[in-house]
């Protein structure tokens, strides 16, 4: 079986622009295989190219180099067919519109709706069950600008969902949600992912927030620095990957410190070989 | 009321880019494109100078068409320099449409004055009147005079409205996706660029169409002010393009009552009109919220 997403020594550089004179390399020959129903965490600093590589999944960039299948297809037929759905990291959505809860998850299903078609059957009954997911079916005819934050993101979640996507991708969704609402998104992640067999790419620079979600664990720093399960992770990897001291993104995760001594012992053999290995994209 | 014959292609064209306007000031309330729509109607007059110099002018059927193509390219053009200077500015689009404007305006001028001194070259002797026609010319283009609408810039005028209130239709969807959120568009499958180039290059037609009733000055109030008013009245989307249309052309209506029975200027008169309608509505937002809901 076809992963759901195959990503083959991609690089992408952004190209000069304006008064800034030089391309920026954003991904360095990344290899990544994600399989169908995997809950994957990317993990890495801000501009380690993680939302570089969102883009290129989402085919709104196109590599440099290297190639991406997304569910046996390119990226951008995959979104065209609605095989993919996404959170972005800020949401930038005029809240002041004259639009309802119901009427911002359907936007999700119009790309493929012609002009002179209502929605059908199967598109109300995919956005009912979207609204039903994420707990807002109660709110649905409540104008957008009237939720609080949470009920925001879900309704983002809900439009993201609406075409009943195989892959959902997250982008940060919980900058500035305190621990006990990252818990709570990742129950209602796993209840997405179960209910509609999804595959999911949660990316983030908190290591909490991708535990609270994720079954496999990308660090991405310009390229791969570690791909396996969240017990394979361990202080001298995220130290690789942020390049500064970890304690803190590690909080209270219990993540054993003398993994860190074991990764920097060149006699010790790893049980996971993944561990601090470099461009290890394929040991899924 | 009886209706002079004279006047039905003055009133077609204005009541259908009253439609018009209407249906796209909610687009443009929303989208916060009021500006740049003040940036368009501006920079057409750099068009009109254009065409001027390049001696099209409205006085014959294929001349005023001529010069709308001119007027109509020019502005699309400017549009769409708009939008480019935007990306490059990242997103400062208020520089973009202060340089556009400028440019543009102070190109019409300096177009309008090469095309005044070939008249006076041309018709020696006649110079006064010269001056007089130019000077009132200016005056039209800026103020607009509906008075001048001929069969043939009415039918052009009725059927390009038709035209964009079409293509509002049929991109529906698409165009509220982009106005509500553009950042995540192209991540469900549309085309945050294209539908913006589009989107702006319908928007400069319909200024052009505009100026026909209102001149470069008031043109873009056309495709504000029923937006905005009908916005104060609901916080439904359907209704507010129901209640833009609705107030676009009962503004037209009575603005061409009041001007084709008196002195004042049609297109202003229209604009004042729909100002005091907006002021009305902001009246009844404030003391009657709840009718919003």
């Amino acid at each position: 079986m076809t992963a759901a997403v195959e990503i083959k020594s991609i690089s992408y550089t952004y190209p000069a622009t304006g008064l800034d004179s030089s391309s920026v390399n954003a991904l360095d020959s990344v290899s990544l295989s994600i399989d169908h129903r995997t809950k994957l965490g990317i993990l890495g600093p801000n501009g380690g190219g993680k939302s570089t590589l969102i883009k290129l999944i989402l085919g709104i960039l196109k590599p440099t180099s290297g190639s991406i299948q997304v569910l046996g297809h390119s990226p951008t037929k995959a979104r065209q067919l609605g095989l993919v759905g996404y959170l972005p990291q800020r949401i930038e959505a005029q809240l002041d519109w004259p639009i309802s809860v119901r009427q911002t998850v359907a936007l999700g299903c119009t790309a493929h709706l012609k002009p002179w078609k209502k929605a059908t059957a199967e598109d109300n009954a995919a956005i009912d069950r979207a609204l039903e997911l994420v707990e807002l079916s109660d709110l649905a005819d409540r104008p957008i600008g009237a939720l609080s934050g949470g009920q925001l993101q879900r309704t983002m979640i809900a439009r993201a969902i609406a075409r009943s996507p195989k892959l959902l991708v997250l982008d940060e969704p919980t900058v500035g949600v305190d621990i006990a609402g990252q818990q709570r998104f990742g129950q209602l992640i796993n209840t997405l992912h179960e209910e509609l067999d999804l595959t999911l790419i949660v990316v983030s620079h908190d290591m909490r927030a991708v535990a609270a979600v994720a079954d496999r664990v990308a660090c991405l720093s310009r390229s791969l620095h570690f791909h396996d399960a969240p017990e394979g992770l361990t202080p001298a990897v995220l130290a690789q990957v942020f390049a500064h001291d970890v304690a803190g993104v590690f909080g209270d995760l219990h993540i054993d410190a003398h993994r860190a001594d074991d990764c920097d012992d060149p006699t010790h053999s790893h049980a996971s070989d993944s561990c601090c290995d470099h461009n290890s994209g394929g040991a899924s | 009321m009886r209706i002079d014959p004279a006047n039905i292609p003055i009133i077609a064209a204005a009541i259908a880019i009253a439609m018009m306007g209407g249906a796209l000031s909610i687009f443009v309330v929303l989208k916060r494109l009021a500006f740049i729509g003040q940036g368009i109607s501006h920079a057409a007059f750099g068009g009109v100078g254009i065409a001027l110099v390049l001696g099209v002018h409205g006085a014959t059927t294929v001349g005023a068409i001529g010069q709308l193509t001119i007027v109509v390219v020019f502005s699309i053009l400017a549009a769409l320099w708009i939008a480019a200077l935007s990306r490059s500015h990242k997103g400062r689009t208020d520089t973009a449409i202060g340089v556009v404007l400028s440019a543009s305006m102070a190109l019409g001028f300096v177009l309008f004055t090469i095309a005044e001194s070939r008249h006076d070259h041309d018709e020696h002797g006649h110079a006064a009147n010269g001056h007089e026609d130019e000077h009132h010319l200016i005056e039209e283009i800026l103020f607009g005079n509906i008075l001048n609408t001929t069969t043939t810039k009415s039918t052009i005028a009725v059927v390009t409205s038709a035209a964009i209130l079409l293509y509002l239709w049929s991109a529906r969807r698409k165009l509220i996706f982009w106005a509500f959120d553009e950042p995540v568009v192209d991540a469900y499958g549309h085309s945050s660029r294209s539908i913006t180039n589009l989107f702006l290059s319908v928007l400069a037609i319909a200024v052009v169409m505009s100026m026909q009733i209102a001149g470069v000055v008031l043109a873009a109030a056309i495709l504000v002010l029923p937006g905005a008013a009908a916005l104060n009245l609901t916080a439904k989307l359907r209704p507010a393009f129901i209640y833009a249309i609705t107030i676009g052309v009962l503004g037209a209506i009575l603005g061409l009552q009041v001007g084709l029975n008196s002195s004042y200027p049609i297109g202003p008169t229209i604009v004042l009109i729909q100002s005091v309608m907006y002021l009305l509505t902001l009246v009844i937002k404030l003391l009657a919220p709840r009718l919003r809901a």
